[in-house]
């Protein structure tokens, strides 16, 4: 199954690399949804997390799928803009994306596009910034 | 298209922050037409305290204390998550005896919560007195956590490469006699509260979750195994002892509030096996590895992943070799099981919601961290 999301996906899967269980991928934004759509298909039906890291020098959207018949994980990490990023969303195939993707949007900025209810979650709507991004000091 | 004769206006009923059966200062916006939910909106942040980004300001050993306050009623096994993400990081294993150690915490932590769960579920479901022996039992739990921890709740006993320190003396004669008692005790909460007319009535077909639609919402723990799924970490990535001990994984086919209870009370059956196990087995021996003053993991990223009482309770670090991490991010049940809710109310009336609601059992302060 991963050749054929390699292959498939060729050109959308800038790395991957086997670390323990968990299969690492990067990938380029445009086509987010469709591997994620295809992995699905393939038995990765569970969608553990999706979250954002900024490391000060990038900043990346992180998702987590998991197969539950063989244990096997799917971290992929997508490039993002620090401002106006946007991804497309992954409510489509996951409807459990809704929330997960607002909270990176509210602490992070990342606007997802196709998302049902792009609102904020944790802080109010009133809130100015995103705190979780280096710039935004303690 | 014909119109109704006698429109009805839809009416929007706030219930919570504060209330009762909110466990916490969780706000639901109902949409109501009559009795009948139509909508229902879970606003939360409310307890946001941004522990996540404190966590990027403080060294890693600085960080365990704020996990005790994800989810309150199960500080081991955030601790446990946080510290797994850490040791993998750093290539360390905690010793055999540690590991035995933390199993015994981690599920006498279930058995804890899930007694929480009774004593509150029973509570909103009108039976009072089942509330008052949940916590009755549960205090004996939080006698032992005291001995160990000198905490009940806040405990921070599991560590980086081991555990806070050994058991004292005593410990092991009163987790025993526990392990003795509760199960006598789960068969009074069965005689007053499971086969009760009112509680069945509350709870048989109530609050539907279907296992596709649960694994679609990042569902986890009981209230996915109360829709049939088997899924349970300590089975499908073993952690810790969890290889070396016998227990089953409780689920139930019925897909109901029922189904969720039901579960956890086998839990809590199946959580004294493994700690009498733990307590038969426990190696002599260190508790703690060689970590070292001043945590420095090697850069890299590490995912931290158990399975608390609410279900899959991740962690994930990533470090790039300095003394403070670059970002830890709790993945946390409650904050799934709270955006499949109002798939789950739908259709049902108000006083269902108090049900449904304590069935999927969440804790606050891990969905806002």
């Amino acid at each position: 199954m991963i050749e054929d999301l390699q292959n498939q996906f060729a050109e959308a899967i800038q790395s991957a690399e086997q670390v323990g269980r968990e299969l690492r991928l990067r990938v380029s934004a445009p086509r987010v949804p469709d591997i994620a759509r295809f992995c699905k298909e393939h038995g990765f039906t569970y969608l553990a997390d999706i979250t954002a890291v900024d490391t000060g020098t990038e900043l990346r959207v992180v998702y987590r799928l998991v197969n539950l018949e063989n244990g096997q994980h799917l971290v992929i990490s997508v490039p993002a803009a620090r401002t106006g990023g946007r991804l497309p969303s992954l409510c489509r195939v996951f409807q459990g994306a809704e929330w997960p993707e607002r909270e990176v949007y509210d602490l992070f900025g990342v606007r997802f596009d196709g998302h049902p209810d792009l609102r904020r979650i944790l802080l109010t709507d009133d809130w100015e910034g995103h705190p979780l991004l280096k710039t935004s000091k303690t | 298209m014909t119109q109704s004769l006698t429109p009805t206006e839809h009416v929007i009923l706030n219930m919570g922050p504060q209330h009762p059966s909110t466990h916490g200062v969780l706000r639901l916006q109902l949409e109501l037409e009559g009795e009948v939910v139509v909508g229902c909106r879970p606003i939360i942040g409310y307890l946001h305290r941004g522990i996540e980004k404190m966590a990027e300001a403080r060294t890693y050993p600085q960080v365990l204390p704020y996990t005790d306050r994800l989810d309150y009623l199960s500080s081991s096994s955030n601790n446990m998550a946080y510290v797994q993400a850490v040791e993998k990081l750093l290539g360390v294993e905690a010793p055999e005896r540690a590991q035995y150690l933390r199993v015994i915490s981690l599920e006498l932590n279930r058995i804890a919560s899930h007694l929480v769960f009774v004593a509150t579920f029973a509570n909103d479901l009108a039976a009072t007195t089942v509330f008052l022996y949940g916590i009755r039992e549960r205090e004996m739990i939080m006698d032992l956590f005291e001995m160990w921890a000198g905490a009940r709740l806040t405990q921070s006993w599991i560590r980086i490469g081991g555990v806070a320190q050994d058991i004292p003396d005593g410990f092991v004669d009163q987790a025993r006699e526990f392990c003795r008692l509760l199960p006598k005790r789960l068969e009074e909460y069965d005689r007053i509260l499971t086969g009760n007319r009112i509680f069945r009535a509350r709870t048989e077909g109530v609050g539907i979750l279907p296992p596709d639609l649960g694994l679609d919402y990042g569902a986890s723990g009981p209230t996915l195994r109360g829709s049939g799924v088997a899924f349970d970490i300590r089975r499908s990535e073993p952690y810790e002892a969890y290889p070396a001990l016998d227990f089953e994984i409780a689920t139930q086919p019925t897909c109901d509030c029922l189904g969720r209870y039901l579960v956890r009370m086998e839990e809590m059956r199946q959580s004294v096996r493994i700690i009498e196990q733990c307590l038969d087995r426990l190696p002599e021996g260190e508790v703690t590895a060689k970590v070292g003053r001043t945590i420095r993991p090697p850069a890299g990223e590490a995912y931290g992943r158990v399975e608390s009482p609410r279900g899959e309770f991740g962690c994930y670090v990533v470090s790039d070799g300095s003394p403070q991490p670059v970002r830890v991010r709790f993945r946390a049940p409650s904050f799934f099981h709270l955006g499949v809710l109002p798939q789950m109310v739908q259709g049902w009336k108000v006083g269902d919601v108090v049900a449904i609601l304590g069935s999927i059992d969440i804790v606050l302060g891990e969905v806002d961290r």
